[in-house]
């Protein structure tokens, strides 16, 4: 019925264009950790894995591995303790109060980090917890915290609440409805939530750059002042690891949890 | 009572770890060597020609890339709701995988694609374009690509939904009564769509302010405040500067989350 439409085509190219520049960048480094040159050169003289031999040789990204991985299993941790209770308490309320809670539970979203890295490392050190992994696991705590209240209070206002009124009205206390009811149906968003907290404490530079030492460097921090010196293909080796990594976890929630179902909800048609 | 109990953990964790820090900054940023208040700080900030300019780069640069934000993300939006089909996976892939890629990942591939022997290089050589690499290093236009690849998707995804709350009658009525397509999504659907640019606007104007990986590895000839931020705590270390630096920079963020916040209201 469509016939040859100049707008159309238009609007195609802008999209074409799109994911031409978002994907350019991604897949470049993604090429560039399988070369077997020294240095950056297109084309590709040839492949090979020694970029990612070197990255399992350099001391500093697997003790800044282990330091990531610490913070943002121990931050992740930490959130859903707080946030899933605060979640079930904050969703349903359309209180003023409570309006103003989840605002202000969600607030660290909007900060500039740095300034939060800069306030934190003062603060924390003033009051004795300094350069440490404690240290850097509440500051990466409050950043963590609203994805994971976000995620949850989404899904707890999404279900009905006809549920738990049937459990009480058989005779179940709040906290077996909780345990029985509650809390399994929500397991897929507090997944997913988690997903998004480890996700971002990992990736997190900004923060974590204040409370650089040997052994509060995470991964982020080592591999900036990697780059700051030099410019050769390990980084390309480390974030390709890094970027394979996420997509499978989020392909193994998505496996056990069903999360397309959970991140589709807004797509409608 | 009951309800507050299992909220007051979160509240008094935020409370005590993420506000005391930054009111302990402000603080800071107004107290003198010697303990006494000042403003000296912001004096300096609001009448040196050098932060004065560092406010203003930040300010434009950020007002820079969201208005090519705008520009990019609605187009790729109103495909997204109107036209894609079966390309919906595509683009909806596109949007989510870079937030899978680490900030140096992404600020590293900008990097390697303008690098001296890189694909862009090689590819205006092969075209004949170019007799010799083009330097790239340090342009500004690749940071502010950079930055844009960064937020773009955050623009797609706050305009899409209120694109697709639109009643498509509405610019069915326009046809009936006569107006052109160009003139019906001039004239209905993208004041329609005001809400969700308007959202999108103030989230990436708000995150700009405060990014300083990609200026810091691409350079580009800038000094933004997170910049000044980042290199005044590594080498002068006058924390009273840094300090009323970052109240500027919170102050600004409060004021786009007061925006955000009126927005959220007014939409119900």
């Amino acid at each position: 019925m469509r016939r040859a439409d100049p707008a159309l085509w238009l609007l195609r190219a802008v999209v074409a264009l799109f994911i031409l520049f978002m994907l350019a960048p991604i897949l470049v480094v993604v090429a560039l950790s399988f070369t077997s040159a020294g240095y950056v050169v297109f084309p590709l003289p040839g492949l090979s894995l020694r970029w990612f031999a070197r990255m399992l040789d350099y001391a500093p990204f697997l003790q800044g591995l282990r330091v990531s991985l610490q913070v943002a299993l121990g931050a992740t941790l930490l959130s859903v303790l707080l946030g899933v209770p605060a979640s079930l308490a904050l969703a349903r309320s359309h209180h003023p109060a409570a309006l103003a809670a989840m605002t202000f539970l969600l607030s660290p979203l909007s900060m500039p980090m740095i300034v939060f890295g800069f306030a934190a490392l003062f603060f924390l050190s003033r009051i004795g917890l300094g350069l440490s992994l404690p240290a850097l696991l509440v500051a990466h705590g409050c950043v963590c915290l609203p994805y994971v209240v976000r995620v949850t209070a989404a899904a707890y206002r999404g279900l009905p609440p006809a549920l738990e009124e049937a459990a009480e009205v058989l005779g179940a206390s709040r906290a077996a409805v909780l345990r029985h009811v509650v809390l399994p149906l929500l397991r897929p968003a507090i997944a997913a939530g988690s997903l998004f907290s480890f996700l971002v404490s990992f990736d997190n530079l900004p923060l974590s750059f204040f409370f650089g030492s040997p052994g509060t460097n995470t991964l982020p921090v080592v591999m900036l002042s990697y780059v700051e010196q030099q410019f050769d293909p390990a980084i390309a080796a480390i974030s390709t690891a890094q970027l394979a990594v996420a997509v499978l976890l989020l392909v193994l929630a998505d496996r056990f949890y069903g999360l397309g179902r959970l991140v589709g909800q807004e797509g409608g048609g | 009572m009951r309800r507050l109990l299992p909220l007051a953990p979160a509240l008094l964790f935020l409370a005590g770890f993420f506000v005391l820090p930054m009111l302990d900054i402000v603080g800071r940023s107004i107290t003198a060597a010697d303990g006494s208040l000042t403003l000296a700080r912001y004096a300096l900030l609001f009448g040196d020609a050098f932060y004065l300019r560092a406010m203003a780069e930040t300010l434009a640069l950020s007002a820079g890339v969201t208005l090519l934000c705008v520009l990019a993300g609605y187009p790729v939006a109103y495909y997204l709701v109107r036209h894609a089909g079966r390309w919906r996976g595509v683009i909806l892939f596109t949007l989510v995988a870079p937030l899978l890629t680490s900030i140096i990942m992404r600020t590293f591939g900008w990097q390697v694609l303008f690098a001296r022997r890189g694909p862009v290089n090689l590819l205006l050589e092969g075209l004949g374009l170019v007799e010799a690499p083009i330097r790239f290093t340090g342009s500004l236009g690749i940071a502010i690509a950079a930055l844009v690849h960064v937020l773009l998707p955050f623009m797609v995804l706050s305009i899409t939904p209120v694109l697709q709350s639109i009643d498509r009658r509405l610019e069915e009525a326009a046809a009936i009564l006569g107006a052109g397509r160009f003139r019906a999504f001039l004239e209905v659907t993208l004041p329609l769509s005001w809400e969700g640019i308007l959202t999108g606007c103030i989230l990436v104007f708000m995150v700009a302010n405060g990014s300083f990986v990609t200026l810091l590895l691409l350079g580009g000839g800038l000094q933004t405040l997170p910049l000044l931020i980042y290199q005044q705590f590594n080498t002068t270390r006058d924390f009273g500067m840094v300090s009323a630096m970052s109240t500027v920079l919170l102050l600004l963020a409060l004021a786009c989350l007061a925006l955000q916040l009126r927005l959220v209201r007014k939409g119900g």
